[in-house]
């Protein structure tokens, strides 16, 4: 049995149907959420970004997530070569144990972080000078402690993906193993790492949960953005909140479009021109 | 000048399969071709004299040196892989010009041999093209061109022309013959084409089901008698 004819109308299938559907679910669940903010914070931003406490909590969070996340991807990276490339043994357990933390809480982080330098090993740092508890330096302990683990995984998953016959033909070509880091791996998973630390950041600014128990929330001194706006909802001061959730959300804005910037791939241009 | 291999005893394991080669023995400046089945192993003792496998048991000498104490960057082994694994974030002088720097070459003085190289094997107007526009034939030159840059003593193919079409694979083998010729140096490569080893190479080893069974010279390939499994894969009556 076959066809007289040629069918004239393309088959319609339910799969694209279905995706088509949820993406557009999830846009309305995702713009409702972001739409609230704007809307309630948009007539108020002009008076968070002239409020001296907003715009001091600004440069805490800025400052505190640059250098978390700087430290975050300093320890991120090597632990990442050295769990895909340095034969570790028990990698696997090494890896679940590094990265525990991810499913757990930020403020029982924060808490086991408290405990931890509440204890005496925490006061003899602190009489050596080194304080964090209820100190803006325990925002960057709270932040690196939520996302070291983060910025691991996303490491390991680009380093993953770089072809490790592509670093062998690099040894056999003169290079060590530093070279061959810096030279070839480095760039060849460079996007995966650029949208990384730009997420981690974006986390950094974010996180509230771990910096609330280990450093709290003191107006004008270890005042985070996420902060300033529990601080203002807790006075019923919502336009203030908002105002301040607004200017997250632009900086989330321009965090993601960072990403996607800098991420895009090296040779785009060129395969588009070998399509051509 | 070529360098000469040495193997003894060897058994590489890699997850489930096992290669075991009992004793081979190439020549300095020798071309030797190892012929066998997809999966039979060829790749792995190519790997395994390269460095990217570890030896489980035996020794792999190259010039009198175990390799255990040898790093790959200190073979002086060219390797140029089927699918060229050109790297894609640098140009292609660049690419030739990577083995020079790090071998403590200047940076234009590197690109400037390599140029000279690239002009040798026909690519000298790709110099500054992006590896991701090259078709099969000139990736695997500027491959090619990239083993040959640090004036290796062996140069390792893994099937160098089988993806290509029958003219670019016969002006690949001419070059590769060329250099070879010019440059002195130990070819071992990897194929599954018996007319490709025949006309490459001097001496051909058979690698079947993860052992090497027979190393023969290349012109009486299929009038030697063989083992019958052997005999079955190159196609001739046991």
């Amino acid at each position: 049995m076959h066809r007289s004819h040629l069918a004239t109308t393309r088959r319609r299938e339910l799969f694209p149907v279905l995706c088509v559907a949820t993406s557009a679910v999830l846009v309305l669940f995702m713009g409702t959420t972001i739409l609230a903010i704007a809307a309630n914070g948009i007539a108020h931003l002009g008076l968070a970004l002239s409020s001296e406490e907003v715009m001091f909590s600004l440069r805490m969070s800025v400052m505190t997530s640059s250098l978390s996340t700087a430290l975050c991807m300093a320890l991120a990276l090597p632990c990442a070569w050295a769990m895909t490339r340095g034969g570790l043994p028990c990698r696997r357990a090494l890896e679940t144990l590094v990265e525990l933390t991810l499913s757990l809480p930020y403020i029982v982080l924060g808490f086991a972080l408290l405990v931890i330098f509440s204890s005496p090993f925490g006061v003899a740092l602190r009489d050596h000078g080194v304080s964090v508890v209820f100190q803006p330096a325990g925002i960057v302990l709270a932040q690196m402690a939520v996302n070291v683990p983060f910025a691991l995984r996303m490491s390991r998953t680009a380093l993953y993906g770089v072809d490790r016959r592509m670093e062998f033909v690099a040894r056999t070509l003169g290079a060590g193993s530093w070279d061959v880091f810096r030279t070839i791996t480095l760039p060849l998973c460079r996007n995966q790492l650029v949208s990384a630390l730009v997420l981690t950041w974006a986390r950094g600014m974010g996180e509230f949960g771990a910096t609330l128990m280990l450093v709290g929330v003191t107006r004008m001194r270890t005042e985070t953005l996420p902060g300033s706006i529990f601080l203002s909802i807790s006075t019923g001061d919502t336009d203030t909140a908002m105002a301040t959730a607004m200017i997250m959300l632009l900086v989330s804005a321009a965090a993601l479009t960072a990403a996607n910037v800098l991420g895009g791939h090296p040779v785009s241009r060129a395969e588009g021109a070998r399509e051509v | 000048m070529g360098i000469g291999i040495e193997i003894r005893g060897l058994v590489v394991r890699r997850g489930q399969f096992v290669l075991r080669v009992p004793r081979l023995s190439i020549s300095p400046g020798e071309s030797f071709a190892v012929l066998g089945r997809t999966g039979s192993g060829k790749t792995v003792l190519m790997e395994s004299i390269a460095g990217a496998c570890e030896v489980s048991e035996g020794s792999i000498e190259l010039d009198g040196t175990n390799v255990r104490e040898l790093d790959p960057r200190d073979r002086r082994i060219g390797l140029l892989y089927q699918d060229c694994l050109l790297f894609p974030h640098l140009s292609v002088v660049d690419n030739v010009a990577y083995g020079p720097q790090r071998m403590g070459a200047g940076t234009h003085e590197a690109r400037w041999h390599a140029q000279e190289l690239l002009e040798l094997l026909g690519v000298g107007h790709l110099a500054d093209a992006h590896p991701n526009l090259l078709s099969g034939g000139e990736a695997q030159r500027v491959a090619l061109a990239r083993a040959l840059a640090t004036r290796p003593g062996m140069l390792v193919l893994d099937e160098p022309f089988s993806a290509l079409d029958p003219t670019t694979r016969g002006d690949i083998r001419d070059a590769v013959r060329r250099v070879v010729r010019d440059f002195g140096c130990t070819l071992l490569f990897v194929t599954h084409d018996f007319s490709e080893a025949q006309e490459m190479s001097e001496r051909v080893g058979i690698v079947l089901d993860g052992r090497l069974r027979t190393v023969v010279d290349s012109t009486l390939l299929l009038r030697t008698t063989h083992e019958d499994d052997v005999a079955r894969f190159l196609g001739i009556q046991p």
